[in-house]
């Protein structure tokens, strides 16, 4: 050991690369981060919605994407659904559907067990208000889902950053795959995955901190 | 779709199948009692060591937890062995970068446990006259490892999910005779639908005895 002769050049002379790749995963992270906050509690909603029919969908639906790996469903949707549906749209999109269906339902169950946590005091004042259910939901359970869900919704996007780098793997160039690129065309992988983890760690890191002043905040606030 | 047809076809690979699953849940199992032991160990050093050994688990667990999987393979089969200078061999990567994935995860399961037992348990060994030697075996010990059953379980599904990464760097895993039989049959659906409804059937009816157990035990313990 020791001998290894580290040389980050490489890294500075591949600044763009690196760059794009990770712009890329900036960009799938913040689009799937969205759309599971919201498919999230549209699919909690459903399950725990008073139609059976609506409730089987969403429990099967959040049932298959957490008991299969994300790879197996980004390979799924990549070879299937232009097989199934005889559509083929641009590789970006289909991660998009992929990943955004898997945090859709890790964050439903996020919000199904802050739902849980509302006091049934707060439904009765509700009946009580004559609120409609809509407005009941909208106001009264939304807002309070929403802030107990918050560190768990955080820890899932902070799940979901490091699952966009499984699209390496059907070629969309992510900071994943400029990382693997990089790794062949100048044999310094050392170098390059080092600073890709890297990368990743740095991205990673304050969201996890924010994750842990989230729920200190609201243990004080609800004790 | 023809169903007789389909099955036949996948009856043909069933062997092919089985191997990958079997190496699936080989790397699994070692990821599992080597990373449940390291986690046990990292959660009572950052609970109780060194305040340098402190440090070095807490940057452990951080790295871990905040790279994606993927990398953190790729790092141990490409830029390890260079580093070192020496072949290491790619199980040995596999089952090294799983288990060192798993202790990082569990430990914060296991500090989550150890973390939750009320002060009133301490107290009341305290009040008690219980010496250290009676009160961690036989009060402290027995509800942390029943509290972190259900979240190290669920970490053992994440495990079994993960692995599925393996297939990337080569290892014949179910991902990987999965992905083979697709590309050399041109037949996708059939195969990658079955792998992923093996992925299934064995995440779901853990993360069903997980649920049961937290019903039926730890409701009925108040734990």
């Amino acid at each position: 050991m020791g001998r290894y002769t580290w040389d980050f050049s490489v890294i500075t002379a591949n600044w763009d690369p690196l760059m794009a790749g990770l712009s890329v995963t900036l960009q799938l992270t913040a689009i799937c981060a969205v759309i599971g906050l919201v498919g999230g509690f549209v699919v909690c909603q459903m399950v725990m919605s008073r139609i059976a029919p609506l409730r089987w969908v969403a429990v099967a639906f959040i049932e298959l994407f957490r008991c299969t790996p994300a790879l197996v469903q980004i390979i799924w949707i990549f070879y299937c659904v232009p097989f199934f549906f005889g559509v083929f749209y641009d590789p970006f999109y289909m991660a998009i559907l992929a990943l955004g269906m898997n945090i859709t339902a890790f964050n439903a169950e996020a919000y199904r067990a802050a739902i849980q946590s509302i006091p049934s005091s707060h439904y009765d004042a509700c009946t009580a208000l004559g609120m409609s259910p809509l407005k009941k939901t909208i106001y009264v359970i939304l807002p309070q889902a929403v802030l107990m869900a918050i560190p768990v919704l955080l820890t899932n996007t902070i799940g979901l950053l490091q699952q966009t780098s499984l699209v390496a793997i059907v070629a969309i160039a992510d900071l994943m795959y400029e990382g693997k690129t990089l790794a062949t065309q100048t044999y310094r992988p050392i170098e390059i995955y080092t600073t890709v983890a890297f990368i990743y760690f740095a991205l990673s890191v304050p969201l996890s901190q924010v994750v842990g002043l989230c729920e200190r905040r609201l243990r004080s606030r609800l004790a | 779709m023809n169903i007789t047809a389909a099955l036949g076809f996948l009856w043909d690979y069933r062997l092919a199948l089985f191997i990958g699953l079997g190496n699936t849940l080989y790397f699994t199992a070692v990821g599992l009692a080597f990373g449940l032991a390291l986690g046990f160990l990292v959660s009572v050093v950052r609970q109780v060591g060194h305040p340098v050994l402190k440090v070095i688990a807490t940057v452990y667990v951080e790295i871990f937890r905040g790279t994606p999987v993927l990398i953190q393979l790729f790092w141990f089969f490409f830029c390890l062995p260079a580093l070192l200078g020496m072949e290491l061999g790619n199980v040995f990567s596999t089952v090294l970068t799983l288990s060192l994935y798993m202790g990082a995860i569990s430990s914060e399961s296991f500090r989550a446990a150890l973390k939750a037992i009320g002060s009133e348990q301490r107290d009341a060994c305290v009040a008690l006259g219980l010496p250290a030697r009676v009160s961690v075996p036989y009060v402290i010990l027995p509800q942390t490892v029943m509290r972190a059953v259900p979240t190290l379980l669920s970490n053992c599904v994440t495990l079994f999910k993960e692995s599925a990464l393996v297939s990337a760097v080569g290892m014949a895993d179910l991902m990987y005779q999965g992905q083979m039989i697709a590309d050399a049959t041109a037949r996708p659906i059939e195969i990658l639908t079955a792998t992923a409804l093996i992925y299934f059937v064995i995440a779901f009816s853990v993360t069903r005895t997980v649920t049961f157990y937290e019903r039926s035990y730890l409701s009925r313990m108040r734990l």
